[in-house]
């Protein structure tokens, strides 16, 4: 009897292995093509297109890193030690351009800077310049994407390295300082090495982010792994090759992953506790002053001012697509209804899984709680090839055997994408809502014999309604922006957001995609803005 | 007639395999004594009292609880169904919850008897004017007397308290000692108390108990 009870007391435990084998099945049917045989198309694609492919994501990686850290590094160093015009709100304002999707900013700055572009129609009639006049380079290009991919991203570089440098005590400067160092050598001898694996934690996002990116590359006719599976699957109709190619795509993302992961463990270093003094801002004065401000300023204007104005822009002066039109407000109605489904799934899945891992100490649930992070890393394109091959193995196989049901082309398998890739948003919220949450309080409830269902239900969840609020709303946001996976999934006539404004972006046709991209920003605003609080009220030792 | 309320037999327990914190560890106490136990930290006192109430397994030995196995090799009794009192020497009410309500929690029946009884409770520890207030309002006297207060309420025949004073001033360590005494003998309720401070001992216990280096060592009070 015992024994039977310790099985059942233990049967909870394999619902994280449940749910890990369904997140786990697309990504082992696109790995598994490595051991199939590679075809003429793979031959082709070696002979005429995977080096550029490489040679380009590299020089893409590369830029990005380059640009991504002079901004977010930049940025943080000066809202963290110095007061200057406007630190107050663009020490907040400066993660707002995480709202704005690359693929959305591709599309502005193409309207922006083309030749006949509001930027170039400005400076022409400003100057009295004539109509063929051009002034601003072309952005469609790889080195456009770079500044696309870098105003929009270096945020997450922003993020860790702020956290660090905030927690960097002043104590280690001032050491540096009475050695005989100068604050340009401290900050290169002693700042950044300090915080580095939280830049390199900020970084290798960053980069995930680039290598996941379908609708910019393509927007800009960029030859990448992203474009490349999915022309070699549309264009080709050769979904095997195409999985080959996930495949190594995947193998140099799990390089990122593994880097920001072990380098994230590490960042602990740059935390002092005992000896923690606050770093006092040092106020600027004249030039100084203003270069801080503008070096704050430029990358908040080119990665969301800029943008939106160019939206709203085009939403009211040519106003195509209405916002109160069926068509934009069924797609928008879609959108929300999918947001809502991945957030309120993602949440549930995060609250069972690190609620059951708060009373097992083993280092089971914690294993795979991690592992099912993995999953935010993963490109929407691989995701949609994975559940398209896993879908068709289950629909031949079992479903529409025994349940007469087809899951190949319906909700299912987008909302599995939307839940594999979103997962780590909600797991990493509410985990750290639990960690807010003293271990004691459980003991105690267990104490005045409760069970822990009844401390969850009394206890963990009013003391949550925060931590859930926001990981529905970060899923919400993330599902909002997601294109690929998306584009490649959804039921046939099943339009989104994100779909609509990449198919008519595509078709040039700007005017009206500028209606569903300011939907789209609207909404990812609400995380930032939760998250934009969170920052300002982030001063240790305050 | 003396009624044996717990019983440890061959007692040992390990955070890690190999590495006892105790091993063979045995004592009992009987209704209504206050047993305490001394010892220097990391010696496992702590542990003891997360075994007894459930929150950890032994590695080996047996604990009874009114003669009924609670945690052994073939049997092990859930801390939710033990009910058996715990105090802390964190305070750890619940934040979402008033003073009452925090004393209300642990409490069954209807609403009204629920209010009543944890009213009562909170009036014995001298806790009744703030019993609308939340934890973060409340010294830390008060706090550890509403902690006190919500682990009496469901009337647990054996409570266990694991430093409950450390963290309070000197005069209002010898004021709550004083007054959890004279509840505990009142209510006829078994005691444990894991404390550093032989003050604690003096003034509370009727027998005591040293754990060092892994074994127990029982002490005169007048030591």
């Amino acid at each position: 009897m015992f024994v039977f009870n310790n099985f059942l007391h233990n049967l909870w435990k394999l619902t994280p292995v449940v749910i890990i084998c369904i997140f786990i099945s697309p990504i082992i049917f696109v790995l598994a093509s490595l051991f199939g045989d590679f075809n003429n198309n793979w031959n082709h694609l070696i002979d005429y297109v995977l080096p550029s492919y490489v040679s380009n994501s590299l020089i893409l990686i590369l830029g990005v890193s380059i640009l991504s850290l002079i901004l977010g590094v930049g940025t943080a160093w000066f809202t963290t030690n110095f007061d200057f015009f406007g630190k107050s709100w663009l020490e907040w304002a400066i993660i707002l351009p995480l709202a704005i999707p690359p693929y959305i900013l591709a599309y502005t700055f193409t309207g922006l800077f083309d030749s006949y572009g509001s930027a170039n129609e400005i400076i022409r009639s400003l100057f009295g310049l004539k109509s063929d006049f051009i002034f601003f380079p072309n952005v469609r290009n790889i080195f456009g994407a770079i500044v696309v991919f870098s105003f929009t991203l270096y945020p997450y570089v922003y993020l860790t390295t702020r956290m660090a440098f905030l927690n960097q005590s002043r104590s280690l400067m001032e050491a540096g300082k009475l050695l005989g160092n100068s604050n340009r050598l401290l900050f290169f001898k002693l700042a950044i090495p300090l915080v580095r694996p939280a830049i390199i934690a900020g970084l290798a996002l960053v980069i995930m982010e680039t290598l996941s990116d379908f609708g910019a590359v393509d927007h800009f006719a960029i030859q990448t792994f992203t474009t490349g599976i999915f022309r070699t699957w549309y264009g080709m109709y050769d979904l095997n090759t195409a999985m080959q190619l996930s495949s190594f795509l995947l193998i140099f993302v799990a390089i990122f992953i593994f880097i920001e992961r072990s380098e994230r463990r590490k960042m602990s270093y740059s935390y002092s506790s005992s000896t923690f003094k606050k770093t006092a801002s040092i106020k600027l004065e004249g030039s100084k002053n203003f270069f801080a401000f503008l070096f704050c300023f430029f990358p908040l204007f080119i990665g969301f001012i800029l943008p939106v104005i160019e939206l709203i822009n085009w939403a009211i002066f040519f106003p195509s697509e209405n916002f109160l039109s069926n068509n934009l407000i069924s797609t928008l109605f879609n959108t929300i209804i999918l947001g809502f489904t991945a957030g309120i799934l993602c949440t549930i899945f995060a609250l069972v899984i690190n609620f059951l891992k708060r009373f097992d100490k083993g280092w089971f649930l914690g294993f795979f709680s991690q592992f099912l992070t993995l999953g935010y890393a993963l490109p929407g394109i691989i995701l949609a090839i994975g559940i398209i091959k896993f879908f068709s193995f289950l629909d031949s196989s079992l479903i529409n055997t025994f349940l007469k049901l087809t899951l190949l082309g319906s909700l299912i398998g987008l909302m599995l994408a939307y839940v594999i890739k979103a997962y780590a948003l909600a797991s990493n919220t509410i985990e750290s809502g639990f960690q807010r949450i003293n271990s004691s309080i459980d003991d105690i409830s267990l104490s005045l014999k409760k069970t822990k269902f009844e401390i969850f239900l009394k206890i963990h969840m009013p003391l949550m309604k925060t931590s859930i609020l926001t990981s529905l709303l970060l899923v919400i946001s993330e599902v909002i922006k997601e294109l690929p996976a998306t584009l490649i999934l959804r039921p046939f006539n099943f339009d989104t957001l994100a779909v609509t404004t990449y198919i008519y972006a595509s078709e040039e046709r700007m005017y009206e995609a500028a209606s569903p991209a300011i939907m789209i920003v609207l909404i990812g605003l609400i995380p930032i803005i939760f998250l934009s609080k969170i920052i300002r009220d982030s001063r240790p030792g305050a | 007639m003396t009624v044996e309320v717990l019983n440890i037999i061959d007692l040992s327990f390990a955070y890690k395999k190999n590495e006892e914190i105790f091993s063979n560890i045995n004592f009992s106490l009987n209704e209504g004594e206050i047993l305490g136990i001394l010892g220097p930290s990391g010696t496992g006192k702590s542990s003891l009292l997360r075994l007894i109430t459930g929150l950890e397994k032994p590695s080996k030995g047996e604990i009874y609880y009114y003669g009924k196995e609670i945690s052994g090799k073939n049997n092990f009794i859930l801390p939710s169904k033990r009910g058996i009192g715990l105090v802390l020497q964190e305070k750890v009410l619940f934040p979402h919850l008033n003073a009452l309500e925090n004393v209300k929690f642990g409490i069954k029946g209807s609403k009204k008897e629920k209010e009543e009884k944890a009213l009562s409770f909170l009036r014995l520890l001298k806790a009744e004017k703030f019993s609308k207030s939340f934890p973060n309002s409340l010294s830390g006297g008060e706090q550890q007397r509403v902690a006190i207060a919500r682990t009496l309420a469901p009337e647990p025949k054996l409570v266990l308290l694991d430093e409950p004073f450390s963290s309070l001033d000197k005069d209002l360590r010898a004021e709550l000692r004083e007054e959890t005494k004279e509840l505990f003998r009142k209510t006829n309720t078994s005691c444990i108390i894991v404390t550093h401070d032989f003050e604690d001992v003096e003034a509370l216990c009727d027998k005591v108990i040293k754990l060092e280096k892994g074994k127990i060592k029982n002490l005169p009070l007048s030591s």
